[in-house]
C-alpha cells in the first residue's frame, strides 16, 4: 500500500467515525460560542494581533540570532541553553541529562509530539506521566494527539468514562465531567513530587530576559515544572521574539484565539529557583527546580524561514483556531494532519519532517477553501502555502 | 526532487485532459458552446461573456463525479490506477457516458444559467460577444494541482488567444474561472489591457436603478462560494441584489455564512481526490443552508450547485431547489 492509499483509509474511517463527528460539533460550536464572547470583551485582540504578525514575522526573519542571544540570556540568568540543529541533536542533548530509570512528569508540547519525545523517553527506560488531562486520556487511550490544544477533542465523554472505568476500576457516568477530572487529579498528584524530572514546552520566549511563557488551565505545568528538582523545556525556535513586551503581547494574542478571555495561569520562567534568605547567599533549588535547561529545537525551521509563501508556518501562534474553522478537520480531526495537522501541518510534514508523500497527500486534502486564514490571528495564507507545496513537490524544477 | 507521480489519480486525469484536450473533461471540440446556438452573440466583441468548463459541461460533470464516488465507496483500490485505468478494467467508458449526454441534451442544467446570465447582461444594456468553441479553458486547475509550468504555459496560450480575438475586458460567471483570469493568468502573462469582471460585480452596479419581482414569494438564503468570497472579496453585490428583488425573504445562516461560509466540499480538486469525503462535506454544508428555513438556495457557482444538490438529496432535503443567482436575477426579470 503506498502512503497516499494508508492515509486515505485512515481519514476515510475517521470520516465515518460518528464518535469524533460528535466529539468535534460539540467542540467546534463550545469554540466559537467562547471565542465570540472573548473579543467582544477585548476587542483590543484584533489591533493586538496585526501588531504581533509584525513581531513574527520579523522574529521568524531573525530566529538565529534570537536562539543565540536567549542561549546568552538564559545562561546570564544561571540555566543551561542549548541550540540543537537536529531532533536526534536535541534527544542526545536530553539524554545527557535524564538518563535512564526516572520519573518523568510532562507538560503538553507540540514540539515534544514532533520530536516524539515520551516515547523516545520511555524507550531509554523512564516513566513518563503525560499531565495534562486531555493528554493524559490519548496516552492512556494509547491514540496520537487530535488537535493541537485539545488533543482528545475527538474522545466524547462517554469514551472517557469507558476508559477511567478501566483505569479505576469503578464504574463512572458518562455525564459526570466532574468526576473524570477527579480522577486523573488523584491518578496524578503524588507523581508530581516523586517526579525526577519536570517537562515542558513553552508557548514564547522572550530572547532579551530569557523568559519562557507558559499558558495553562488546568495548573499542570505549573506543578509539573515547579515541584520536581529538575525542570528541561523543549522548545521550537520558531516560538523566540525579541523582547519580554513582544512575547507578553505573542501570548494575549495566542490566548484568546484560543479562545480564551484570559487563562487560569500564565507561568513566566527565567531561571532555576534560589534564595538568597541566609546570608545573602544565592543558593539554588529552594522551593522550585534546582536545575533549569532550556534546548531551543532547530530541526529545519531555518531552512524553512528562508521559503517566501511557506515560512508563514512558522508564524502560527498553536491557538488552533483554524482547525474549527476546517470542513475536513470537522469530519476528520487530527487524522488530517502528521506532527502538526491541517495547514500548517502539511508544510511541516513536507519542509521539517521531510516526507514528501505525507505531506503530498495532506497538501491535497486541502480544500483550499480559505476559511482558516479568516480566523488565523497571523492571516497565514494556507490556500497559498497549500499550492506552493503541492507545486514544490510535484512540479519540475 | 520534484515528482509528478505524487499527485492523486483523480486529480491526474482532469490534468491531462487540459494538456490535451483544452478542456476539464476532455471532451471534443465545440461541444461545450452548445447552449450559446440560439444566442445570437457574436464571436468577436471587446466585452466577451466567459462560460468556463463548470457550466458547459455541467451535467457531464455530474456523470463524472458520480462514478468517480461510486468507485471510491467500492473501494477500488482509491483510484490508484486512475479513472482512465479504471474505466478499461470495469469496462465502464466514463468518456462514453459523458460524451454520450452531450450529444444528447448536454449541459441543460448549466446552460440554463448560462442562457439566464447573456439574458440578463443584455437587459442591462451590455453588449457583448461569446469566443464559443475557442474559448480557452482557463487552466486554473492546473495551478492548484501544483503544475505551475503547465499552467504557465496554458495562461500564455490563454492570453494569446484572448488577444488575437482583441477582448479587453472578460465577464465571468463561474467563481474559480473568473478568480483565475483575474489574478492567475494575470500573474504569469500580464496583460495590462485586459478588465475581468465577476458577472455578480455588474449585475450589483446596476441594481438600483431596476425594478425586479421575482414571480412567486420565495424564501431564499445565499451560500458564499469561497472563491467569491474569500479569494475575491464578492460579499455584499449578492446580498445587494437579492435584497433589491420584491417578492425574496432573504434569509442567512446562523454563523457560517459570508466570509465565514462553510465550504461546500468541492473545493481545490478535492472532489476528484476524496469523492466520498466530498459528498460527507456537502451533506455538512446542506444542512446548514437548510437549516435556514429557506426554499431556495442560490448560490454562484457550478461545483457548489452540484455539491449542494448532492447533500440536501443525502440530508432528504431535496424539495429544497438550488439556482445560481443568473436565474433568480432572470426570473426577476421576466427575461
Amino acid at each position: 500500500m503506498s502512503v497516499f492509499s494508508d492515509y486515505k483509509k485512515e481519514i476515510m474511517d475517521a470520516a465515518h467515525n460518528d464518535r469524533i463527528r460528535l466529539a468535534l460539533t460539540r467542540g467546534i460550536k463550545s469554540y466559537r460560542g467562547n471565542v465570540n464572547e472573548a473579543m467582544k470583551r477585548f476587542p483590543h485582540t484584533i489591533k493586538m494581533a496585526e501588531e504581533v504578525r509584525e513581531i513574527k514575522s520579523n522574529a521568524i526573519a531573525d530566529m538565529e540570532n534570537l536562539a543565540q542571544k536567549a542561549c546568552e540570556s538564559f545562561e546570564y540568568n544561571k540555566a543551561k541553553a542549548y541550540i540543537a540543529r537536529t531532533v536526534d541533536d536535541a534527544l542526545g542533548i536530553l539524554d545527557k541529562l535524564v538518563g535512564a530509570g526516572k520519573l518523568i512528569v510532562k507538560g503538553k508540547s507540540m514540539t515534544g509530539e514532533e520530536v516524539e519525545l515520551r516515547e523516545h523517553l520511555e524507550h531509554k527506560g523512564n516513566e513518563v506521566f503525560e499531565t495534562d488531562l486531555g493528554e493524559f486520556i490519548i496516552q492512556k487511550l494509547g491514540s496520537p494527539p487530535m488537535h493541537i490544544l485539545s488533543p482528545a477533542i475527538h474522545v466524547p465523554k462517554e469514551d472517557v468514562a469507558e476508559l477511567f472505568s478501566k483505569l479505576t476500576g469503578e464504574k463512572l457516568p458518562s455525564d459526570d465531567i466532574a468526576r473524570m477530572v477527579a480522577v486523573a487529579r488523584k491518578l496524578l498528584r503524588e507523581k508530581y513530587f516523586l517526579a525526577d524530572v519536570g517537562m515542558s514546552g513553552a508557548n514564547v520566549v522572550a530572547a532579551d530576559t530569557g523568559t519562557m511563557f507558559l499558558i495553562e488551565n488546568e495548573g499542570n505545568i505549573r506543578l509539573a515544572t515547579g515541584a520536581p528538582p529538575i525542570h528541561i523545556a523543549l522548545i521550537g525556535m520558531e516560538k523566540l521574539v525579541p523582547t519580554l513586551s513582544d512575547a507578553y503581547k505573542v501570548s494575549e494574542v495566542t490566548w484568546r484565539y484560543a479562545n480564551y478571555t484570559v487563562p487560569s495561569y500564565v507561568s513566566l520562567v527565567s531561571a532555576p529557583s534560589k534564595t538568597g534568605d541566609i546570608e545573602k547567599t544565592t543558593t539554588f533549588g529552594a522551593h522550585g527546580p534546582k536545575e533549569l535547561h532550556v534546548i531551543f529545537l532547530d530541526g529545519g525551521r531555518t531552512e524553512l524561514a528562508k521559503d517566501p509563501i511557506l515560512r508563514q508556518a512558522l508564524y502560527c501562534l498553536r491557538c488552533g483556531g483554524c482547525l474549527y474553522e476546517c470542513p475536513v478537520f470537522a469530519v476528520t480531526a487530527g487524522h488530517f494532519g502528521d506532527k502538526y495537522f491541517a495547514g500548517c501541518g502539511m508544510v511541516w510534514a513536507g519542509m521539517v519532517s521531510h516526507k514528501p508523500e505525507k505531506a503530498a497527500a495532506l497538501a491535497y486534502t486541502c480544500l483550499t477553501c480559505g476559511r482558516c486564514k479568516v480566523r488565523c490571528p497571523m492571516q497565514i495564507d494556507t490556500p497559498a502555502m497549500c499550492v506552493e507545496l503541492r507545486r514544490s513537490l510535484v512540479d519540475k524544477d | 526532487m520534484a515528482n509528478k507521480g505524487l499527485v492523486p489519480p483523480g486529480l491526474a486525469y482532469l490534468a491531462d485532459n487540459i494538456n490535451t484536450k483544452h478542456n476539464l473533461l476532455g471532451a471534443g471540440k465545440g461541444a461545450g458552446s452548445k447552449w450559446a446556438k440560439d444566442m445570437q452573440l457574436p464571436r468577436d466583441a471587446e466585452t466577451v461573456f466567459f462560460a468556463g468548463c463548470g457550466y458547459q459541461y455541467s451535467s457531464d460533470l455530474e456523470s463524472l463525479m458520480s462514478l468517480m464516488r461510486r468507485m471510491d465507496k467500492g473501494g477500488v483500490s482509491d483510484m490508484a490506477m486512475g479513472v482512465a485505468g479504471f474505466q478499461k478494467k470495469l469496462g465502464i467508458d466514463a468518456a462514453g457516458i459523458y460524451r454520450k449526454m452531450m450529444g444528447g441534451r448536454g449541459g441543460e442544467d448549466g446552460g440554463e444559467v448560462l442562457r439566464d446570465a447573456v439574458k440578463v447582461l443584455r437587459k442591462l444594456g451590455l453588449s457583448f460577444g461569446y469566443l464559443g468553441d475557442e474559448e480557452p479553458c482557463c487552466g486554473g486547475i492546473l495551478h492548484y494541482m501544483g503544475l505551475e509550468e503547465d499552467f504557465t504555459r496554458h495562461a500564455r496560450e490563454v492570453r494569446s488567444q484572448l488577444k488575437s480575438h482583441k477582448v479587453s475586458m472578460i465577464v465571468g460567471i463561474v467563481p474559480s474561472c473568473t478568480y483565475t483570469m483575474r489574478n492567475l493568468v494575470a500573474k504569469v502573462a500580464p496583460d495590462a489591457g485586459l478588465e475581468v469582471k465577476h458577472f455578480s460585480q455588474i449585475v450589483a452596479e446596476k441594481v438600483p436603478s431596476l425594478s425586479l419581482k421575482f414571480p412567486t414569494s420565495a424564501k431564499m438564503t445565499y451560500h458564499d462560494p469561497c472563491q467569491l468570497v474569500r479569494f475575491m472579496g464578492i460579499v455584499e453585490e449578492p446580498r445587494t441584489i437579492l435584497r433589491a428583488i420584491q417578492g425574496i425573504e432573504f434569509v442567512e445562516p446562523e454563523w457560517a455564512t459570508r466570509e465565514w461560509a462553510t465550504c461546500c466540499g468541492g473545493g481545490g480538486g478535492f472532489e476528484a481526490v476524496f469523492p466520498e469525503m466530498s459528498e460527507i462535506l456537502a451533506s455538512n454544508r446542506a444542512r446548514e443552508l437548510a437549516d435556514t428555513g429557506a426554499d431556495i438556495i442560490v448560490t454562484q457557482c457550478p461545483g457548489c450547485i452540484m455539491q449542494i444538490k448532492t447533500g440536501l438529496k443525502n440530508i432528504k432535503a431535496d424539495k429544497v431547489e438550488v439556482l445560481d443567482l443568473a436565474q433568480v436575477v432572470a426570473r426577476a426579470m421576466g427575461v
